[in-house]
């Protein structure tokens, strides 16, 4: 029977409170006697601390307290790193810097006061004297001997190095016949600068000792672990509570030392502290992303087909690790060959500290940066051979009847249909027409170019052996002697929009009203276990967790329904709010059985009284969404300022539940990777500096600086999990970038450039206008 | 095309992280007396805009106080001032270091005096670093402030040579 | 993001703000839409000790005209300016530059008033008040006074206005016949401020040569300033490509070129040029409809 709910726009069940201002964020939490903390952090990219000087700010109005990393040395864990890769280096991260400083911005000193503004008053009369340090912010020069080392303890500033090798590299390499191309491509650094900071209030209660955290992050019953953990305090007398959160994309998969800082400060003064990160800080000191410089090499049979591929990846990951730091780039190694066949792959992950803030996850997480590098290529092999760029993607695809595909990276995708989504691209664009046109405009001497990137990403963390710390989720189904259903889930939406999809998937087992589901995360004491939102795991991992503890549900209420109504459970179907037989016969309400079930009073032998059920599901592999993007710029020749004419974009993430969210998914994706094509760029200074510190500088971008989004969706589910769906929270930001980039190159190609580094501000390409009008 | 990290950006010297400065002001007094006062800790503390403090300290330099304001941007600095390499009456190299809770700058420039038909060019050339918030903040608008101190300091300097004589 | 700690004051009415502000001398700052002085108080560059807010003063919004002039009340937002119909028939030009001013939030708040006083470098207002040769009404307790806008931007966020000045109107000509206008403006791509902005008002003679034309342009050097080389390059021509191309290519000359992140001085100045023509070129096929 088809569903009736699964599959159907519906608007979203958070919006109405979010859009009338009154959902509750954590700055929004107001305890009785709250105290507020504000940071005094390093002006110096690099330097030994002389002397912290708090006085000034201890006696000033307000201030209660005022914590230093001497402090806290020995009394507040350090801020942790989960990365398993062989080798890696761990420095020491202190969440309150002692002895020295290592990017500008780090937290140095806590000031904790009666009010915010006294708070921050206080906090810039905190004097450091500092011995400046060599400083070292290009991580090639980090490299070189004879660089200064920032932690001098672990010898050199190579955190690590990786390298995954697959296929048979000795016949490609004497194999003459084939073409080698050779291209440095730059991923830069970007800010995630979600719309609400992070943000803490630590209430620690001195009778019961127990410590209730609220924060925003992705990750509520991870933090709990590690805040426990960092402080020493019993796991179950720590409860974390992820309130509203105002997006995250990445930043809020961590722990950062202003946390456990506030954490201490609230057990330490027996009261509640609240700290709010103001836009700088956020900035400054919320992991940054991407940044990584890619040398790669690709090897292509005379006939277009790519036989083999390397590339040598430079990470810059700031100066310390956050959570997942170094394992953002192993991302990038494992989705290098992109959706295509190509038999030999070898790649070199470096991870490279720097004097700059850490980089760690951020919308899409190294797999933006892998689609750049396999899309470009792509491109560039195209134009060499002088093909075009939607037959050469075809002639290495894999067909769909080879799936699951085995890759020599060692992941095996599990199912796709990429010739299906690009030719639908191409037919929606109208691709070879705007290719005349094209032609068409260069005989006028107009740019016009066309850019495509077909992705596939990988999605739906993951298998718990492949993930750091579990990658199983948690869903509960409770039904109340009303009929109403609580549905819980493990994972943290922040924004997404899944209280409405998990609403959806248990209405639709249980088939019930929409309306009659509530769903709840985000509370380590309502929730009993959890890892969280990220990966776009959510809805294929999370919302198969809810789909399973439903099915349990619905098992339990056909034997008790069957057994009220004298048929076999087999023979009931639930719809519409009844369980009743297909010939609508007999019938019982919903409620009428969830009471029966509650209020015991003649079940079937052998069955439990209650109606309550959880399900862990452990995914087999990860999934394998993909798509086929097409972006239309023109250039300015006289300015070289760029306009994105049109963008198409046709995904296929799976089984869709909600399209609506899945369109939002995608256009917010979309704007964020074209973003980084474009416009973003989070820039230091030779000296460290961060020099695009306010939203003056780092150009998030807006909605009016876009065309409207052709968009469309396709389903090839997965085997993965029994709702086919495969996540859709990256697929946006990890297919646009490259095909902004394709576009303008394509634009530019009768200048003979061949590539052009992002952002792809005007002057970079009016300098290539100029360059060759004076040739 | 494309291989240099920094090749494409559109202002490499701006990421070098600091800002140069240069220019000349000619002021109407012979090339002795504008050494005299450029020396001169008192010429210096009037000339200097907002200058609150200019007291010789004992390593020899100078220990600054300075209220920097443009219309509503305002910071206050403290920090000193060196006099290197004097070469009366042609040339002295000055260095500058402050912090305030803008951040912190740091500077050093090369003074030369020439004189023709009893006036005085000075060219100065040096760059300057700042760091902390005013950096990655006011990247819009420091520059901007900094040359127009400097205009000013000038400017006032020569007001100031010719009022005390 | 939060400020130094200041004194809020609100004024009843003009008198009592201007008493206020030569009360507290230079430690005291107007307050009109907060969109200028408010975000540089956050991040703790602009510290005034006293925020004058005139908020109250209804009475400093207003768009009216009187004797061939269009008066605009300092308070008046960039939104009543885009959005205002008397403006759209006699001098087009204001509504089509506040169209291009930050965004709706911004719109909604900001008053010109307010922008002109602060003087940033890449105001929009500063070239339209200049192409348009319009004035600046300044007030303090006691008097006061019309100051042109050639005069009324001074350096680098700053201005004319004495320590005691409330600025409390505009007043521009309203456009005459066979006169066009165009503001063309390239947008940084974070602060929305003019990397480039220019506005141009052409008016045409009999023979439909270029009687004269203004050009006042912002975002390039320290302050807004009039293209006075561009516009004594036009006057008595015909609006041919090569006499706009030649008459723009002196818009950056003699100006002490910003350069940033996003555009190098060389780039900007190019930008300044061609972003002159183009404004002339749209002025021109405008003021030949009419």
């Amino acid at each position: 029977m088809p569903s009736t709910i699964l599959g159907k726009r519906i608007k979203r069940k958070e919006d109405p409170r979010l859009i009338q201002g009154r959902g509750h964020y954590v700055d929004d939490i107001k305890l009785d006697g709250m105290l507020h903390m504000a940071f005094a952090r390093s002006i110096h990219a690099h330097a030994r601390i002389k002397s912290v000087n708090v006085a000034a700010a201890r006696s000033s109005p307000g201030v209660v307290d005022v914590i230093t990393g001497e402090e806290i040395k020995g009394k507040l864990g350090l801020v942790p790193c989960a990365a398993g890769i062989e080798g890696l280096k761990v420095p020491d991260h202190p969440c309150l810097a002692t002895g020295k400083v290592c990017y500008v911005g780090e937290p140095i000193a806590a000031v904790v006061a009666t009010d915010r503004y006294l708070a921050r008053d206080a906090a810039d009369k905190i004097e450091v004297d500092y011995e400046p340090l060599p400083v070292v912010t290009d991580p090639e020069k980090a490299l070189q001997a004879g660089s200064t080392v920032i932690h001098p303890e672990l010898g050199d500033n190579v955190a690590f190095v990786a390298r995954l090798e697959g296929g048979d590299w000795k016949a490609v390499e004497s194999d003459s016949s084939l073409k080698v191309i050779k291209q440095r491509l730059i991923n830069q650094r970007l800010a995630p600068a979600s719309m609400e900071t992070r943000g803490v209030v630590a209430h620690y209660s001195p009778g019961e000792e127990t410590l209730t955290v609220w924060s925003s992050t992705q990750i509520p019953h991870i933090l709990k672990t590690q805040l426990a953990l960092m402080l020493g305090i019993d796991e179950p007398h720590c409860r974390v509570i992820a309130p509203e959160v105002g997006g995250g994309f990445g930043s809020k998969l961590n722990l950062y030392g202003e946390e456990g800082v506030a954490c201490y400060a609230s057990r330490k003064l027996g009261k509640p502290v609240k700290w709010i990160e103001s836009r700088r800080e956020n900035l400054l000191a919320t992991v940054h992303g991407r940044d990584q410089i890619n040398d790669v090499e690709v090897y292509v049979q005379p006939d277009g087909k790519v036989v083999g591929l390397k590339c040598w990846i430079i990470a810059d990951l700031g100066a310390y690790h956050q959570l997942l730091t170094p394992a953002i780039p192993t991302l990038t190694a494992l989705m290098i060959l992109g959706c295509y066949h190509i038999k030999n792959v070898f790649v070199e992950t470096k991870g490279v500290f720097t004097n700059k803030m850490a980089t760690d996850a951020y919308r899409g997480a190294g797999r933006p940066e892998a689609t750049y590098v396999i899309e470009r290529v792509m491109d560039m092999v195209a134009r060499e051979l002088n093909m075009d760029a939607a037959d050469l993607r075809m002639k290495n695809f894999p067909s769909p009847d080879e799936f699951p595909l085995d890759l020599p990276t060692g992941v095996t995708y599990d199912t796709a249909n990429y010739q299906k989504t690009l030719k639908r691209l191409l037919k929606i664009s109208g691709y070879s027409r705007l290719r005349k046109e094209q032609e068409k405009l260069r005989k006028q001497g107009k740019y016009l170019g066309l850019g495509l990137s077909t992705y596939v990403e990988i999605c739906a963390m993951g298998p718990s052996s492949r993930m750091p710390a579990g990658g199983w989720e948690f869903g509960a189904v409770k039904v109340e002697p009303t009929g109403k259903v609580m549905v819980l889930s493990g994972t943290s939406p922040h924004g997404q929009g899944e209280e409405t999809t998990f609403a959806q998937i248990a209405a639709d087992v249980l088939g019930i009203p929409f309306d009659d589901v509530t769903v709840y995360h985000g509370d380590t004491f309502q929730v009993p276990m959890g890892i969280g939102t990220f990966g776009s795991r959510t809805t294929a991992v999370g919302g198969t967790a809810i789909h399973n503890a439903a099915m349990q549900i619905r098992k339990k209420m056909a034997r008790i329904a069957s057994h009220k109504l004298g048929v076999k459970p087999g023979e009931l179907i639930f719809s519409e709010g009844k369980i009743h037989t297909r010939d609508g016969a007999k019938s019982m309400g919903f409620a009428e059985v969830a009471a029966e079930a509650i209020f015991a009073k003649q079940l079937p032998e052998g069955i439990e009284p209650g109606l309550a059920a959880h399900s862990f599901f452990e995914p087999s592999n990860y999934t394998f969404p993909f798509g086929a993007h097409l972006a239309v710029t023109e250039v300015d020749a006289e300015t070289g300022e760029i306009k994105l004419r049109n963008y198409y974009a046709v995904d296929d993430c799976g089984r869709v539940i909600n399209p609506m969210l899945v369109d939002g998914q995608i256009h917010g994706g979309l704007a964020q990777g074209i973003g980084q094509a474009l416009w973003e760029s989070h820039v230091y200074d030779e000296n460290g500096q961060l020099m695009t510190g306010t939203l003056m500088d780092y150009a998030v971008p807006k909605a009016h600086q876009f065309p409207w989004f052709e968009t469309e969706t396709m389903e090839t589910k997965t085997p993965i999990n029994p709702l086919g769906a495969k996540g859709v929270g990256e697929a946006g930001t990890i297919g646009s970038t490259p095909a902004i980039v394709n576009a303008v190159v394509d634009a530019l190609r009768p200048l003979g450039v061949r590539h052009l580094d992002m952002p792809l501000q005007p002057e970079k390409v009016w300098r290539i206008l100029k360059q060759h009008a004076t040739a | 095309m494309g291989n240099d990290r920094l090749s494409q950006a559109p202002c490499r010297n701006i990421l070098k992280g600091t800002v140069k400065f240069e220019g000349s002001h000619t002021i109407p007094v012979p090339r002795e007396i504008a050494w005299r006062e450029l020396m001169n800790p008192q010429t210096l503390a009037r000339a200097l805009p907002g200058c609150e403090k200019f007291e010789a300290n004992p390593a020899g330099g100078f220990d600054v106080v300075l209220k920097i304001g443009i219309a509503s941007l305002k910071g206050v600095y403290q920090g000193h001032v060196e006099i290197q390499e004097p070469n009366p009456p042609q040339s002295y190299r000055m260095k500058v270091e402050g912090k305030g809770t803008g951040g912190f700058l740091k500077g050093e420039g090369v003074l030369s005096l020439m004189e023709s038909a009893g006036n005085t060019t000075i060219n100065y050339s040096g760059d300057a670093q700042v760091g902390g918030p005013i950096a990655g903040i006011g990247q819009r608008l420091v520059q901007a402030a900094a040359r127009q101190i400097i205009q000013q300091f000038f400017q006032s300097l020569a007001n100031v040579i010719q009022g005390s004589r | 993001m939060i400020p130094e700690p200041f004194e809020y004051h609100i004024p009843k009415n003009l008198e009592e703000a201007s008493r206020l502000l030569a009360q507290f001398g230079g430690e005291g700052k107007i307050l009109a839409g907060g969109h200028s002085l408010v975000p540089m108080m956050k991040l703790r560059l602009a510290a005034p000790k006293h925020l004058i807010d005139l908020g109250r003063l209804t009475d400093l919004k207003y768009i009216r005209e009187s004797d061939g002039r269009i008066e605009i009340g300092a308070l008046t937002t960039h939104f009543q300016i885009q959005s205002s119909s008397l403006l759209k028939e006699k001098c087009p030009l204001l509504p089509e530059t506040a169209r291009e001013i930050g965004d709706v939030q911004v719109r909604n708040k900001g008053t010109i008033g307010g922008s002109l006083a602060h003087s940033d470098p890449a105001a929009d207002w500063p070239a339209a008040i200049l192409a348009l040769a319009g004035e600046i009404q300044a007030r303090n307790v006691s008097s006061s006074r019309w100051i042109p806008a050639s005069e009324f931007f001074v350096d680098l966020l700053t201005t004319a206005l004495g320590g005691d000045e409330v600025l409390t109107a505009i007043r521009v000509p309203v456009a005459p016949p066979r006169s066009g206008h165009a503001y063309l403006k390239l947008h940084h791509p974070a602060s929305g401020y003019a990397m480039v902005g220019v506005a141009a008002q052409v008016l045409l003679n009999e023979a439909r040569h270029i009687e004269s034309a203004s050009v006042g342009v912002t975002g390039v050097g320290p302050k807004a300033y009039r293209a006075t080389a561009v516009e004594e390059a036009l006057r008595g021509k015909a609006p041919s490509r090569q006499n706009l191309e030649a008459a723009a290519a002196h818009a950056a000359e003699g100006i002490d070129v910003n350069s940033d992140l996003y555009a190098s001085a060389e780039y900007r100045s190019h930008l300044a040029q061609v972003y002159t023509r183009r404004a002339l070129e749209k002025a021109l096929e405008r003021a030949h409809g009419k």
